[in-house]
């Protein structure tokens, strides 16, 4: 009366949900602490029905990502892309599992300025268990993941989770979110979010995340991105890193990783473009 | 009286939990080492009324609940299964 078959094909949203829920087992196993985010991780009333995330996003705390990574990596999880190439703020990785698909380990969330230790402090202060897939998963609390939806969204340059997270919000509850950014140091990224970018046109971060939401050329994005960078070391790390292709992306790109005659035409390529977005940025001026 | 319930090591999620289909269908998973299998229609039903625990006999009564069958016309075939579910460790018999 049964069918029972091999559950490779399952759903994206079955399998993000089984996928949090395996991810939680690993970390319980080994002590690491973790978040979710996202996705079914989401509170009740937070998320618009009927929408599902594609991949599993959890904030791990730093000095717990080894462990993570080991459980992980011990049932066949295999690392795509690392932390210093996943992404602008070099925050997340991820893994990748034949029957789990995707896993973004986070250690910091884009918009928060604090030391990402104490920001998992704060964020795991108001956490709770949900139930994902059956099982008991911590969260952050209401207020915290308003905020991170938000970030999310204007880091996206997208609105979708706007409306539930912040302006569907009782003034008080946004009031919360307020002070939980300031002690996050994410204000500007909340004010990004929520349409008041222009209160903040004197921080170092505004073209960054004005990017973000108005989109520009990838000169305007560097620019953004060394205007934010807060130190010399860290403006010559980002040069560093802007000159130099990324392996990560191409070898997904590619399906298999590119060999150093590949990687060498992709910095060419890379060169040129910039220099013809440059040439059109003079002619322009 | 043998009772079961799901395996503390299991994880599941059912159409309920995501967009509800046609036909029931629960993807149920060992934790963390998987994979995940696939339970529809009956199959389904019947591990619902595993979920809330309980002999065969009340599992076969909430099954039959779910559907317009009468517990009798079931009972063997809900054995069946739930004997297959203990064996790969997905239900917990005591």
């Amino acid at each position: 009366m049964s069918q029972e078959r091999e559950g490779r094909a399952a759903p994206i949203a079955a399998r993000v949900h089984l996928a949090h829920a395996v991810v939680q087992k690993l970390a319980d196993d080994r002590d690491a602490d973790l978040l979710h985010l996202k996705g079914p991780a989401v509170l009740p009333g937070l998320r618009a029905a009927g929408r599902h995330s594609s991949d599993v996003d959890v904030l791990v705390r730093p000095g717990h990502l080894s462990r993570l990574v080991a459980g992980l990596e011990s049932v066949g999880w295999e690392q795509r892309t690392g932390f210093a190439t996943g992404s602008v703020f070099a925050h997340a990785a991820n893994w990748w599992h034949d029957d789990w698909g995707w896993v973004d380990v986070h250690v910091s969330w884009p918009g928060i300025t604090l030391e990402p230790d104490q920001a998992f402090e704060v964020l795991a202060r108001g956490s709770v268990l949900h139930p994902i897939a059956h099982r008991p998963c911590p969260v952050p609390g209401r207020t915290a993941q308003r905020l991170i939806l938000v970030l999310h969204a204007a880091r996206s340059g997208g609105t979708a989770d706007v409306g539930l997270a912040w302006s569907d919000a009782e003034p008080g509850e946004q009031d919360h979110v307020r002070k939980l950014a300031a002690e996050l140091g994410a204000e500007v990224a909340l004010a990004a979010g929520i349409g008041e970018l222009e209160l903040h046109r004197d921080d170092p971060t505004y073209a960054l995340w004005h990017y973000f939401i108005h989109g520009g050329s990838r000169l305007d994005e560097w620019r953004a991105r060394m205007a934010a960078a807060p130190t010399a070391r860290a403006k010559v790390g980002l040069v560093t890193a802007a000159m130099r292709v990324n392996r990560d992306h191409l070898r997904m790109e590619m399906g298999r990783p590119p060999t150093r005659r590949e990687v060498r035409a992709r910095q060419v390529i890379r060169l040129r473009r910039a220099a013809a977005e440059l040439s059109q940025r003079m002619r322009g001026s | 009286m043998t009772r079961y319930t799901i395996a503390d090591d299991v994880a599941w999620v059912s159409e309920q939990d995501l967009d509800p289909g046609d036909e029931p269908t629960a993807y149920v998973t060992k934790v963390p080492g998987g994979p995940p299998i696939l339970l529809e229609g009956s199959g389904c039903l019947v591990w619902l009324a595993v979920a809330d625990g309980g002999t065969l006999e009340e599992i076969t009564v909430a099954a039959a609940g779910m559907t317009d069958a009468e517990p009798e016309e079931i009972r063997d075939d809900v054995a069946t299964l739930v004997d297959q579910l203990v064996i790969i460790g997905f239900v917990h018999e005591e």
